[in-house]
Formats: structure tokens, sequence, C-alpha cells
């Protein structure tokens, strides 16, 4: 009896965590499902060309093409990984093998804060502080290099802890065995233990790049939002989440389904990233 | 080692190679609101940067290259920091932290708009669909009244010519939801607050979107009360749906202190937010 009941208990456990676990999947589904349904039509509506390839986006006169700002995520996101990558993971090195036990214990809370803090201030931080900044350097306030320095900024905390537990989780064999062949500590670690945790490190440059083409607030504030291809690195650009947040409360009709079509194109880019994650995972197990 | 040097060594040398490419230190740095701001449609309407085709659509013409926020105190900021910028905002939105030029030599003021001096000036409307709630009506005729209207020239807008009396309301109670324009919200609130130190049994809920949403939202029933900064557009019209103006205001052109200007033509300024003008010392 008692084995009953217990047998009784233990499916429905199982029931509930696979119910909690169907939410999770439930909701890609119907987003996944949503968005591509409507946005096929109104890609197929503009032209597949004229939506991904046109250079003009001029909601008013029936001209949606978004090629600039799928330029402008991208431009913003290189900039970002090429801005936060090199000291994030220079930072994540410190933490993990250099940084004394006191300054660690300083440190890593200041990271978590970091990725904390809502895009809304680092978007505030942006505009007074930045903005001012490279304007006098450059002669161009907002641009792409505000919007990537202000996101390469704000991945630094996805890329120093991913990074830092990869770092950690390489055997102390591969460390104590290069400073055996006569190594120096710098060089062990540069040479040997990173590049034993470069699964990890790659993870946490992906989840960065997810990361920054994702971010909208911040970017919104820095980036000057113009419609138009960027024509350097110190012109204004207008992201695909800007395009989406700056136009979706009043569109209407056309313009609205192509913003939903913006929205599913932006979808695709996390896809493919995500893809690219679970490729290097796959590869390190 | 020497590998990681040399990879911080080229990121510095990109670093120093881009600030080549520094822009022109005249060139106008254009800012506009987003193509649903009641200030912007005003704007253009006002200054002529918009145009009709044979068909009685508008166009915007402004520039691609201007930058767009959809928010005033953005705006605010970003002019205040940039010598080479130019913007627009409500004159009620107006302050010290930026420069307001004068145009067609007349500095924008409560005054100069009244007597008509001052030509960037527009309605301040609410818009309501069909009959009102009780309390709503209250609201409304309480705007409308000298005791609304003395509010809003307090808060540095242009008062109506004749204020309406308002009907004596009796006890009141329920809520009334105002949703619009973000030139509008602040007057908005203020007026809220002088309505509800006189019938605490209302409340008066303001949210702030821009004066598209609003209207569109008092046409689907969303919100009682809607806010526009300009007129209703022809495709916004429909029975029941009525426009009331509470107030006038200015569009002040803003420049940062810095900039040594202190007016411009209408012409000019079309002429800069049109892109035919693109560097301040073209201006003469």
């Amino acid at each position: 009896m008692q084995k009953f009941t217990r047998r009784y208990i233990e499916t429905a456990a199982r029931i509930l965590f696979f119910a909690a676990a169907c939410v999770c999947v439930l909701c890609v589904a119907l987003i996944c499902v949503y968005l591509l349904a409507s946005a096929l039509p109104t890609i197929a509506k503009i032209g597949p060309l004229a939506f991904l390839g046109g250079s003009r986006w001029h909601p008013s006169a029936g001209e949606f093409g978004i090629f600039p700002m799928m330029i402008g995520s991208l431009y913003v996101t290189a900039g970002a990984v090429a801005f936060g990558v090199p000291v994030g993971l220079l930072t994540a090195v410190y933490l993990a093998r250099f940084a004394k036990r006191r300054t660690a214990k300083v440190l890593r809370p200041l990271v978590s804060l970091m990725a904390g803090l809502p895009s809304i201030l680092y978007g505030f931080f942006g505009l007074v502080v930045l903005v001012p900044l490279l304007r006098n350097l450059f002669g161009a306030g907002k641009s792409v290099l505000t919007a990537s320095l202000l996101l390469g900024i704000m991945i630094l905390p996805t890329i120093i802890s991913v990074s830092e537990s990869a770092l950690r989780a390489v055997p102390a064999q591969h460390y104590e065995g290069a400073l055996a062949l006569g190594a120096s500590h710098e060089r062990s670690v540069f040479f040997v233990v990173l590049p034993a945790a470069r699964s990890g490190v790659m993870a946490s440059i992906v989840l960065g790049i997810g990361r920054a083409v994702g971010e909208t607030m911040a970017v919104i504030m820095v980036a000057g939002n113009q419609a138009t291809l960027p024509k350097s690195i110190v012109s204004g650009v207008r992201t695909m989440t800007a395009n989406i947040v700056l136009e979706m409360g009043y569109a209407t009709d056309l313009h609205r389904e192509a913003l939903i079509a913006t929205a599913a194109v932006l979808f695709v880019f996390i896809l493919l990233i995500n893809l690219l994650l679970s490729l290097l995972r796959g590869r390190n197990a | 080692m020497k590998k990681f040097l040399s990879i911080m060594a080229t990121a510095v040398v990109l670093l120093t190679a881009t600030s080549c490419a520094k822009g022109g230190g005249d060139s106008i740095y254009v800012i506009r609101r987003e193509e649903s701001a009641g200030t912007h449609s005003a704007f253009i309407e006002l200054c002529g940067i918009e145009s009709k085709d044979e068909n009685g659509n508008n166009t915007d013409n402004t520039l691609d290259a201007a930058e767009v926020t959809k928010d005033t105190s953005v705006m605010l900021i970003s002019v205040a920091g940039d010598p080479n910028a130019i913007g627009y905002v409500s004159l009620g939105s107006f302050n010290d932290s930026v420069k307001a030029l004068e145009i067609d030599g007349v500095a924008p003021s409560v005054a100069a708009i009244r007597e008509g001096s001052y030509t960037l000036a527009r309605p301040f409307n609410i818009v309501t669909n069909g009959t009102l709630a009780p309390e709503a009506q209250a609201f409304v005729e309480f705007i409308r009244s000298e005791e609304g209207q003395a509010v809003v020239e307090a808060q540095g807008y242009v008062p109506l010519e004749t204020p309406q009396p308002a009907a004596e309301a009796g006890n009141l109670s329920g809520t009334v939801k105002v949703n619009g324009s973000s030139s509008v919200t602040p007057l908005m609130e203020r007026l809220a607050e002088a309505f509800a130190a006189k019938h605490g049994q209302v409340q008066i809920d303001v949210s702030q979107s821009d004066s598209t949403m609003g209207v569109a939202d008092v046409r689907n029933g969303r919100c009682d009360i809607g806010m526009a900064s300009r007129a209703l557009k022809e495709s916004e019209a429909g029975p029941g749906v009525l426009e009331t103006q509470i107030a006038t205001d200015g569009i002040a052109v803003i420049v940062c202190k810095e900039n040594p200007r202190t007016q411009l033509t209408k012409e000019q300024v079309r002429k800069i937010y049109t892109g035919e003008t693109t560097a301040w010392a073209e201006l003469g």
C-alpha cells in the first residue's frame, strides 16, 4: 500500500515538473509561431528583397527597407565585442588567476552589481557622460562608436562572470603541469589555462553578443537613431530594436506589420546566435 | 605575452586612427522628435517643412540625417551639450539649460504669442468621444473655467481669451483617464492637482505617450480624455469625436548656450531642417 502511494506521488511530481518545463517551451513556441506567421506574409507583401535589402525606411511613403537597421545592429554589436571582449577577458583572467583574495572580494560583487543595473541607467550615463566626452574627442556625440562603447561596458559582467567560471573549471593539473615544465605563472595562465577554457570563453562572448543585439533602452539614448546607413564610425545609427521601440506606439497597418517583421528578423538573429552557442557547447562536451 | 601586447597596441592605433575621422566643426547637428509627436507635426507644418503632393498627402521633408528622439528631456540634454545642435521643444518645457532663438526677430514668450507676433504657436487640445461621465465633464469644464485657465497661465502657457464658466458640480467620484501628448502632460498634471484639491473623491490618471496615441485611445475607449498638441487630422475625425482647445503653446527653437547665434528666420529654420543648409557659417 505504502509503495503504491509513493509511486503515485512520484508520478504526480513528475507531471508537475513536466508542466512547469512546458510553460517555457510553450512560450518560446508561441512567440516563434506568432512572429513568423505575422511576419512572413508582410515580408512577402513588401518583397523580401525590398524589405531585407532596401536601404530606405520611410513608412509614410511606403518604403520599408530595414537593411540600414540590420547593418546598424551588426556594427554596434561588433563594436561592443571589440571593446567588451578584451577588457572582460583580461578582468576574468585577473580575477581567476592573479587577483589577491581581498581584491577579488571587492571586485566580484561590483561586477555582479554591474550586471544588475537597469539598462536605462546605462543609457543615462551614456547620454550625460559618454556623449559629451566623445563629442569633444571625435566631433560627433551620438554615433556607432558611442553606442558600441556603451554596449561594450554593458556586456562586461556577462563576459567576466562566464569566462571566470570557465577559467576556474580548468583542472589544476594543466596549470601545475605547465609550471613543472618550467613555464612562468603568466605563461601558464595565458598559454595553457586560457586555451583550455576556450569553449567557455567563446560561450561568454556569444552570450555577450546576444545581450548587445537585444539591448534597446540604452542604445536609443546614445545612437542618434537615424534610419540611414552609417557612413562612418562616428555617424548616427539606428538598430533594429530601436526601430521597433521608436515607432511601434503609433504605427498602423503595413507600417505596424513591417515593425513586427523587423522583430522577426531580430528573432532569427538571436536564434542564430543561440545555435552558435550550442554548437560551441556541443564541441566542449 | 608579446602577442597580447601587439594586439593591444593595434587596438590603440585603431582608436587614434578613428579620431582623424573627426566631423566638420561647423556642421549643424539637427535633432527632431519622432513622427507621431504633436510638437513635430506642428513644427513641420508651421515652418513649411512638409509639402503636399497632388493627392493631398503630406510628405515630411525633414532630412534623414536628423537625430530622432522620443523624449523632450533627451532633446534638452542633447542640445544643451552640443554647440552645433539645433532642436525644438514646447515653450512650457523650455528651461535655462538651453537658449531659445528669436524667430523672425521675435523672442518666444507668452505675451508675444498672445499678440500674434511669435508665429511658432499651436493649440493644446483635449479630445473626447461622445457623452462624458459627469466627473470627466466636470474636469473638462474646470480646465476651461477661469480657475483652470489661471493654472494654464501660471505654468507659462497662453490661456484662452474667454474662459467658460463651469456648471456647479455636485458630489463627484470616480476615475478619469487621460492620455496623450508629452507636451501637454506637464500642464495636465497641474490641472489635475488643482481639480483634485476641489474634488477629493475624483481620481485623475494622467499618462503620457504622444498626440496620435492619445487620440487613438479616446476613439477606441481606452481613456476618457485625449491630449493632443496639434489639431486633429482629417483621418482622426469621426462621429462624436470632439476637440476642445485648452491653451496655446509656443514651440521654441533651441540651441546650445555656447552657440553665438540669437535669431533665425522661419525660412532659415526650414532650410536647416530640410538639409539645404548644413553649416552654421552658411547662415551669414
